[in-house]
């Protein structure tokens, strides 16, 4: 065999498993409606949706790596970094332009030396991206030592703060790159090519496809994805401290895998993963709405994830999910 | 206890009959919970400041994973191998380093504990501040500034780390003497700014109107404020840890208070207290700093970087 025949995904069905998946969410809607009267408000979707942002655009790019089989790990640090560098340089500078810049190089080389270490070295992506999170936190922390830089000009702060037609900055940019990553992953050959890396990754090579380069490509488009996450979360949170993207990792990893990307990869959708930040964002809107209390809150989380994930599993029998 | 007691006892009477000083150069490890916290950055400069002063050299021992308990766990190891003359000792988890503090102990080197009492184990003295205080007293300032009344939001840190348990028995304390102020929710932010921030605003969407909020420090207080200002709403926000950030927000007229919980002296006082040992002047069983909440009306003594700021002098801030 040395064509690929790709499973040429369209359109229509990637709307039906993400409609199937949605599933989940729209029980989770139903269930806190009838439960909290501020739950249905446009001000709490507007919050949610604005929640969700930040996880999505984090765990957008990670769903290309995972889509390749592959792993990163380091996102979380890169976030920090990222911020803590784009953050010193606005200080410093007082151009949030320069910042922006800054914040989406560091992603990217950070994306890029990731990829290299998967390609040229080979090392499988697990390890390569645990070592790069140890290296990223180092530079981090000694950076920082322990500082916390704060307070950004306003332009820079509307980024993650501000609005437009009463709808928040960042989740314009949640549907811009939920649109691009879409029209990426479906109507692209790279973006076929990437489905195909991950499905089998020796008849990938056979049939053409540059793996090596496919591979730097999404490790670094995660790297950048990760830079402009950091970006929001700074212009947020108007702060910058060495341990602030960490608490994401797992979050943006189980989004991805929620939203019913395949780990062992060629499976899964972008439009999935905005699904599986959508239940993450939920779960904890709804305990904060229901006051319930923070000993059960764990607790809650996990037996939420399970159910959603098994709702779909039980309405989508035997299929391989996302396919 | 009646062990820590019979050490400072022989430590007295030991000054009393040599009157002996060693010589300098002491080495003292300390240990801290991670290298992220303002705080304890604060607890490292001070230990260092300290140790120039009085001629010991400090090793800083970290665990790169914040709060990590094995990674401090192997880190006592090394320390214990390494022998130095003491160390100041801040567990990570208060009850699970039972057997790292054990190991010190069977070492035969002085332990200082700092910060965060641990449960079990012999040392010469605990340096730290009140908790259970700095809860209560910046949650009566809150509520006394909105005039014992008002719709108040607490947010928890995480649960199970025995200086949030304190703070919140504190900041619920400082509710119940104010029977007309009504606690809406208690909802935790697990320390994390992001986390407060996201709670924050989720607790605006079931709450029209809230007029103060306890936070149990600072990160979480600033992320709560970001929170208000970004859905144009006002309340008075009081937080603990008294950082460097938080002193800026009080100074800005943005935070209403901030509890001080005394980084750098801990850091100066630990090592004071573990070469005072060692050369044979005497501590007490425990040094627990007096709780400050500072407000618009006395942040100008914190308003300069700790490392600016110098170590206490032992004398002034223990009462022997």
């Amino acid at each position: 065999m040395n064509t690929l025949t790709l499973p040429r995904l369209t359109l229509s069905a990637e709307f039906r498993t993400v409609a199937q998946r949605l599933l989940a969410v729209i029980v989770l809607c139903i269930a806190l409606s009838l439960l909290s009267g501020a739950f249905l408000t446009v001000g709490n979707l507007v919050n949610v949706l604005r929640q969700a942002a930040l996880i999505f655009l984090l765990a957008s790019g990670l769903t290309l790596v995972i889509l390749t089989a592959g792993l990163d790990l380091s996102i979380g640090a890169n976030v920090g970094l990222s911020a803590c560098l784009a953050g010193s340089v606005i200080q410093a500078s007082g151009s949030p332009l320069l910042g922006v810049a800054v914040g989406l190089a560091s992603g990217c080389m950070i994306g890029l030396g990731n990829g290299l270490l998967v390609t040229v070295l080979r090392l499988p992506p697990f390890i390569a991206t645990y070592g790069m999170l140890w290296v990223v936190h180092g530079l981090t922390y000694w950076f920082m030592a322990g500082a916390t830089i704060h307070g950004f000009p306003p332009a820079f702060r509307a980024l993650g703060s501000g609005y437009f037609l009463s709808v928040p900055i960042p989740v314009y940019l949640m549907f811009v790159f939920l649109a691009i990553g879409i029209g990426f992953a479906r109507y692209t050959t790279w973006g076929q090519e990437i489905y195909a890396i991950g499905a089998n990754p020796v008849a990938a090579r056979l049939s053409g496809i540059p793996v090596n380069r496919r591979l730097v490509l999404v490790y670094t488009v995660s790297g950048a994805m990760a830079g402009l996450a950091s970006l929001i979360f700074l212009a947020r949170l108007n702060s910058a401290e060495g341990d602030i993207g960490e608490p994401l990792t797992l979050p943006a990893i189980a989004a991805v895998l929620i939203g019913g990307t395949s780990l062992f990869g060629g499976v899964g959708t972008v439009s999935g993963t905005l699904v599986g930040a959508l239940i993450l964002t939920l779960v904890l809107n709804g305990m904060n709405l229901l006051a319930i209390d923070a000993n059960w809150q764990p607790l809650v989380t996990g037996v939420i994830v399970i159910l959603a994930v098994s709702l779909d599993v039980l309405t989508h029998k035997g299929g391989t999910a996302g396919r | 206890m009646r062990r820590r007691l019979s050490v400072v006892v022989a430590a007295i009477l030991a000054a009393s009959v040599s009157g002996a000083v060693r010589a300098d150069g002491e080495k003292i490890a300390v240990f801290t919970k991670n290298q992220t916290n303002p705080f304890f950055q604060a607890v490292r400069l001070g230990s260092e400041n300290a140790a120039k002063q009085m001629n010991a050299i400090v090793f800083q021992y970290v665990p790169t994973k914040p709060d990590s308990i094995p990674e401090q766990m192997s880190q006592i190891d090394d320390v214990v191998v390494k022998k130095p003359d003491a160390i100041v000792f801040t567990p990570v988890d208060y009850k699970a380093m039972t057997p790292g503090v054990a190991k010190m102990n069977a070492a035969n080197i002085p332990v200082v504990n700092i910060t965060d009492r641990a449960e079990k184990g012999s040392f010469i003295t605990f340096i730290g501040s009140n908790d259970y205080q700095l809860g209560l007293q910046t949650g009566r300032y809150l509520l006394k500034t909105l005039g014992g009344k008002g719709n108040i939001v607490i947010l928890e840190g995480v649960r199970g780390v025995i200086t949030n348990q304190d703070r919140m028995r504190g900041f619920n304390d400082a509710l119940k003497e104010f029977p007309n102020a009504k606690l809406l929710a208690s909802q935790t932010g697990n320390y994390q700014r992001l986390q407060a921030l996201q709670v924050m605003e989720n607790l605006m969407q079931s709450y029209p109107q809230i007029d103060g909020v306890m936070a149990a420090n600072d990160a979480m207080g600033m992320g709560a404020l970001e929170a208000l200002e970004g859905a144009k709403r006002t309340a008075l926000v009081v937080s603990i840890n008294g950082t460097k950030e938080a002193i800026e927000a009080v100074k800005a007229g943005k935070l209403l208070a901030t509890g001080d919980y005394h980084g750098f002296s801990q850091g100066c006082l630990s090592v004071m207290a573990a070469l005072r040992y060692l050369r044979k002047q005497p501590v007490p069983k425990e040094v627990i700093l007096p709780v400050s909440v500072i407000d618009k009306s006395n942040y100008q003594p914190y308003d300069v970087a700790p490392e600016q700021r110098g170590c206490p002098k032992w004398d002034d801030m223990v009462k022997q």
